[in-house]
């Protein structure tokens, strides 16, 4: 049996930010997917996702809205929050997130987060 | 006994009555020649006789009194008789004048005159003849008796002596007592003629009686004469006179009758039958002389009488000769036509035709036609006509004539009689023009008449009735049914039975009934019949009226049904109402008052009619009760009306005010016939204007009390209100005006005085709203900033009546405005500092975010290049990537030093349109490369901007970059970009920038740092812009246009006028 990859959705305004995400996973073995807004992931489905990260501060709906309604459809979902602002760094407290991140966050301990989520799912599950 | 004394005579008369007795006595003792005879002629006979007949009967015992007294002094002086003969010879005498008295005045009547024939004869025959029988009869007794002269031989010289004094002296003694009262006046001729003729029978009588003449008698002559010319008195003095010469003839012996002593018996005879006869004849003739005078006087009499009867009597009288010529007019025809008969003869024509001629033309030919016919027939004339009087006015006349024939029915004269009958005339014509007046009023009256006779029967129905009962006036019988029938069948029984028991007691007749008209309706009718009696109350006529009453009774019900609803209205309208009479009759209350009686009033039915006083004591509040009585006393006794307040009690023992209106109604004569009173619960009212005046007073003290000035001003500008606060911060009397007036004159601050009265006077002149801000004079001195409004107030046609004006003292809030200002400026600037530290963090995240994406590119390529086998194609473009990021990042950076390089740099005084003009120079290329039209649209000659042109200039590229990205995005239609610039208001300049692009989204949170729609913006543009605008002290907005696109702009305040523009 093929093993399945691990399936990470990357949600942020910035391209640059999401095209160098995608890049970070995706040598990391995850499969990446991109959304310039949290409404064109949930246009896409959540089916199929093992780990969400969100930028926070974005126009139409942002991060915290985004991360509530994820929570009532995929509450075993993994979500962790990006954000550019340091004064809303507290938002880690937010609950049901597995972790946040300021900008420029550092790639190897993110990795090392979301391998602990998927292990902590696959054991969990 | 005291009648005959209480009627005695006067004593002179009495005395003089005695005296001539006496004289009487002695003149017959003279005549007394026979002796032994007695005497021959006894005078007192005729004197106490005459005494008698004039003396009332009454008196008589005084007179027989006194001529005893006479008597017997003369029998003491001359006759010597015995006592005793001379006594019994008296009373035959007292006998003798007694008898003839009473015969005469028995004969005669009183009173006796002696001038008639009648009396003449009474005299002699009664006086003369048969009353000296009872002396003659008595005094022959006693000589008789006394042997002194028989009885026979005595009597007839006796009777002969009294007779002829009676008839001498009685006649002379009636003259002279008759007489000797009124002296009657002779004229010149008649004492002539009396004087020849006493001188020819002076004359005579001496030479008849002396004997020269044959016979005594030839006397006569003269003594007739007298008779006849002078009547009695003549006569009694002829006779007196021939008694006296007769008397001193015989006494001197020469006369006739004196002789022989044998025949002196016969010559006493003789002469006392001379004196008789002489005496008898001239009494006769002067009795028949003077009766024919009186014939004669009494035919003169009648003559002038009837005379001046034909003159007098109110009618005109004339007489015609056969053939018809007047011969008489009497005076009143003559004063009428103004001529007499005589004047008629005058005119050349005949009288009559002279009379015809005085006859009213119309008349005239029918007056000569008739008056002829009766001359020539005999016929009785009878005409009326109008005849001229003498001043030419016509009178109408009645005149009648009859004929006077002789015993041969011969027409000797005709006499007329023609009176006025011209009133008469005028008054028949006026009659007869009032009579068919009458007529045609009572045609005319808009009523029936008719008459009856008392037994029932029509006899006259005037011509109204006639034409509406549709009759002939011929059949009354008829009508009498017609008008039965045309009865209204209710009403016919009771009219006709009260009819007929009129008609049979003769009691007035009136009754109301329904009478068919022509068209059939019936209408109400009055009918009244009344009888008309004569004098002795005997129903000569019945007389009766019908009046059309059917207006009258149907107003009459509606007036009834207009009283029943004004009685209902009283008792319906919710106020209470009394009258009484001014006399004090019972009070009327109407329905409403009465159940509030019985509401209040216990047993209020049982008070029967209460007095007003009552009343008072049980409704009305005891604190008013006394006044109330009082006015209303005062009302009834001055006349005059009177309104009153107090409180009433109520039902359940509340008292409520009300109010009382009295006020008396007059009739024409301004008396007062009734009291009205009408009561109205005020409570509410009352209550009311209490609350009212309590709020008025709070008002009131509102206004004196309000912190601030309030004031009142006519139109025309005059202070007519200022309240308590106002004065007390001028420090002046609000009825001071003089003071007022000078306080208002220095009360604004010499920098706004002039300003300030300006604007006022342009507020009344146009009546806009007064509103300004300025300082006022306190009474100290001091200046205290002041917010003044003023309003008009206005009449329903917009007319402005008053101002009002509200003034209050914002110094101190002027003061904190400054203190606020200056604290706002310290914020601003402590602001400027918390801002940097913002704007440091919206750099940190534009820096952050392509520093996140460099390490985790940087990651991923150390990842690639770690793998085995190494994805060198994936780390180099890795790798790029990283460059590229972080060359942005060094953009942004530089773009960030480019913002705050010149922050401290000076503002200078710039003209906005070349700013823009240099900023487009700049960006020509940028805007050249996105294929962007830019419009510029700058308004000339604008006044220049203090501004920091650099910072300006950041502000110009960043809007005109937003603008371009904002219409990246566009496809379809001109990528137009506008920019503009304009003078904002008299202290800014506007400048706009416009693109038509996709508009804003989310136009509140643009101005947040980092918020931003742009893919590559990082949030910050117009927030900086804003913030470097409000530095400027100008304002930065957007705005979506109504198409597309959107719209920023920002205004910069003029560079001239750096200040505020108000004076606060």
């Amino acid at each position: 049996m093929i093993k399945r990859r691990p399936v990470v959705a990357v949600v942020d305004d910035d391209p640059r930010l999401l095209e160098s995400l995608e890049n970070l996973l995706e040598s990391a073995g995850y499969v990446a997917r991109s959304f310039s807004s949290a409404r064109s992931l949930l246009i896409s489905g959540l089916s199929g996702l093992d780990v969400l990260i969100t930028d926070i501060g974005m126009p139409g709906m942002d991060g915290f809205e985004l991360c509530d309604l994820v929570k009532k459809v995929r509450p075993d979902l993994p979500m962790f929050l990006i954000t550019g602002r340091h004064e809303i760094a507290d938002a880690d407290q937010a609950e049901g997130v597995s972790g946040c991140f300021r900008k420029p966050f550092d790639a190897q301990v993110m990795l090392a987060a979301i391998g602990d989520v998927l292990r902590k799912s696959k054991n969990g599950g | 006994m005291m009648s005959v004394w209480s009627r005695r005579p006067h004593f002179l008369h009495l005395g003089l009555f005695t005296a001539a007795y006496v004289l009487g006595c002695g003149f017959a003792q003279a005549l007394a020649i026979v002796p032994g005879t007695g005497i021959s002629i006894w005078p007192p006979s005729g004197l106490f006789m005459a005494t008698l007949i004039l003396a009332s009967r009454h008196s008589w015992p005084w007179w027989v009194l006194g001529g005893c007294l006479a008597e017997l002094f003369s029998n003491a002086l001359w006759f010597h008789n015995p006592l005793s003969v001379a006594l019994l010879i008296y009373t035959g005498n007292v006998l003798e004048a007694v008898a003839g008295a009473w015969l005469v005045t028995w004969a005669c009547r009183r009173p006796f005159r002696l001038e008639t024939l009648q009396e003449v004869l009474t005299l002699v025959v009664l006086g003369a003849g048969i009353a000296p029988v009872a002396s003659a009869t008595v005094g022959s007794a006693t000589l008789a008796w006394f042997g002194m002269q028989t009885f026979a031989a005595a009597w007839p010289l006796f009777w002969l002596g009294d007779a002829t004094g009676v008839l001498i002296v009685a006649p002379l003694a009636l003259a002279v007592l008759q007489n000797c009262g009124g002296r009657t006046q002779l004229s010149a001729a008649r004492w002539m003629e009396a004087c020849v003729l006493g001188l020819i029978f002076l004359g005579v009588a001496a030479l008849s009686l002396s004997g020269h003449l044959p016979s005594a008698y030839i006397v006569m002559p003269p003594l007739l004469w007298a008779a006849v010319r002078f009547e009695f008195k003549g006569a009694a003095v002829a006779l007196t006179l021939l008694a006296l010469i007769t008397v001193v003839f015989t006494i001197s012996g020469t006369s006739q009758f004196v002789g022989d002593p044998e025949f002196q018996k016969q010559m006493q005879f003789a002469l006392q039958l001379f004196l008789a006869i002489s005496a008898f004849s001239v009494l006769t003739v002067a009795a028949v002389s003077r009766q024919h005078q009186q014939a004669l006087l009494t035919l003169r009499d009648s003559e002038r009488e009837l005379s001046q009867l034909v003159d007098m009597v109110p009618s005109h009288v004339w007489r015609l000769t056969p053939d018809g010529e007047p011969t008489f007019f009497n005076k009143r025809m003559i004063d009428f036509l103004g001529l007499d008969v005589a004047d008629l003869d005058k005119r050349g024509m005949s009288r009559l035709e002279a009379v015809i001629e005085t006859i009213h033309p119309d008349e005239a030919i029918g007056f000569g036609d008739a008056l002829r016919r009766s001359l020539a027939t005999g016929e009785n004339f009878a005409l009326r006509y109008r005849l001229r009087r003498a001043d030419g006015v016509y009178h109408w006349m009645s005149s009648r004539a009859e004929p006077m024939r002789d015993q041969n029915g011969r027409i000797v004269q005709w006499y007329g009689l023609c009176h006025d009958i011209d009133d008469q005339m005028h008054a028949e014509e006026a009659l007869r023009r009032s009579e068919r007046e009458l007529q045609q009023l009572v045609d005319a009256l808009p009523v029936h008449v008719w008459s009856w006779t008392p037994d029932g029967k029509l006899a006259y129905v005037n011509k109204r009735s006639l034409e509406e009962l549709g009759l002939s006036g011929a059949n009354f019988e008829g009508s009498t049914m017609v008008a039965q029938k045309l009865v209204h069948p209710e009403d016919a029984p009771e009219v006709l039975r009260t009819s007929a028991n009129c008609l049979k007691a003769g009691d007035a007749f009136m009754m109301r009934y329904r009478r068919r008209c022509k068209d059939g309706s019936y209408r109400w009718m009055e009918g009244r019949c009344e009888p008309l009696r004569d004098q002795d109350g005997t129903i000569v006529h019945w007389y009766q009226v019908s009046i059309d009453i059917d207006d009258q009774m149907h107003a009459e019900e509606a007036l009834r049904r207009s009283e029943r609803q004004l009685q209902q209205m009283i008792d319906a309208v919710p106020v209470r109402i009394w009258s009484v009479r001014p006399t004090g009759g019972p009070i009327y209350f109407n329905k409403r008052y009465q159940d509030h009686f019985r509401a209040v009033i216990p047993n209020f039915d049982a008070l029967g009619e209460p007095r007003i006083e009552t009343l008072l004591q049980e409704l009305i509040h005891p604190e008013d009760a006394s006044e109330v009585q009082c006015t209303l006393r005062n009302c009834f006794d001055t006349g005059g009306g009177s309104a009153m307040r107090f409180r009433w009690r109520e039902k359940d023992g509340a008292y409520r005010w009300a109010e009382c209106r009295v006020e008396p109604r007059r009739d024409q004569d301004g008396v007062i016939a009734e009291w009205y009173g009408v009561s109205l619960d005020i409570d509410h009212e009352v209550r009311a204007q209490e609350a009212l005046r309590e709020r008025e007073r709070e008002l009131s003290l509102l206004v004196e009390m309000v912190p601030s000035h309030l004031w009142r001003v006519s139109p025309e500008g005059e202070t007519t209100f200022a309240n308590k606060h106002m004065a007390d911060y001028f420090g002046l009397d609000v009825e001071d005006k003089p003071r007022m007036e000078a306080v208002f004159n220095t009360m604004f601050h010499p920098d706004e005085v002039d300003e300030v009265w300006d604007v006022f006077a342009r507020c009344l002149r146009t009546g806009e709203p007064f509103s300004m801000t300025y300082r006022l004079r306190r009474h100290d001195g001091v200046y205290r900033w002041m917010s003044g409004r003023a309003e008009p107030m206005r009449d329903e046609s917009g007319r402005i009546v008053q101002w009002f004006g509200l003034c209050h003292d914002i110094d101190n809030q002027v003061r904190a405005e400054e203190a606020l200002r200056r604290a706002s400026e310290r914020l601003a600037r402590a602001t400027q500092a918390a801002s940097l530290a913002e704007l440091s963090a919206s750099i940190g995240h534009e820096v952050n975010q392509p520093l996140a994406a460099i390490v985790a590119n940087s990651q991923a390529c150390h990842r690639w290049l770690s793998a085995e086998p190494p994805n060198v194609e994936r780390a180099k473009i890795t790798a790029e990537r990283i460059t590229r990021d972080a060359n942005s990042a060094a953009d942004v950076v530089s773009r960030i030093r480019a913002l705050f390089r010149q922050t401290t740099n000076a503002k200078s005084s710039e003209n906005i349109n070349r700013v823009i003009s240099e900023v487009c120079r700049l960006m020509a290329d940028e805007i050249a490369a996105k294929d962007i039209r830019v419009e510029t649209n700058l308004e000339p000659d604008l006044p220049p901007v203090a501004l920091d042109c650099v910072q300006v200039q950041q502000v110009l590229v960043n809007l005109i970059r937003n603008g371009i990205e904002a219409m990246e995005a566009v496809v379809e239609g001109a990528r137009a970009l506008q920019i503009r610039s304009s003078r904002d208001d008299l202290h800014a300049i506007r400048v706009e920038v416009r693109d038509t692009g996709t508009g804003f989204k989310d136009a509140d949170r643009v101005f947040e740092p980092f918020f931003t729609t742009k893919q590559h913006g990082m949030g910050m543009g117009l927030a900086i812009c804003r913030s470097i605008i409000e530095s400027h002290g100008g304002s930065l907005w957007t705005a979506n246009d109504e198409a597309r696109g959107a719209t920023v702009a920002f205004t910069l305040p003029l560079a001239t006028n750096g200040g505020s523009a108000t004076m606060s």
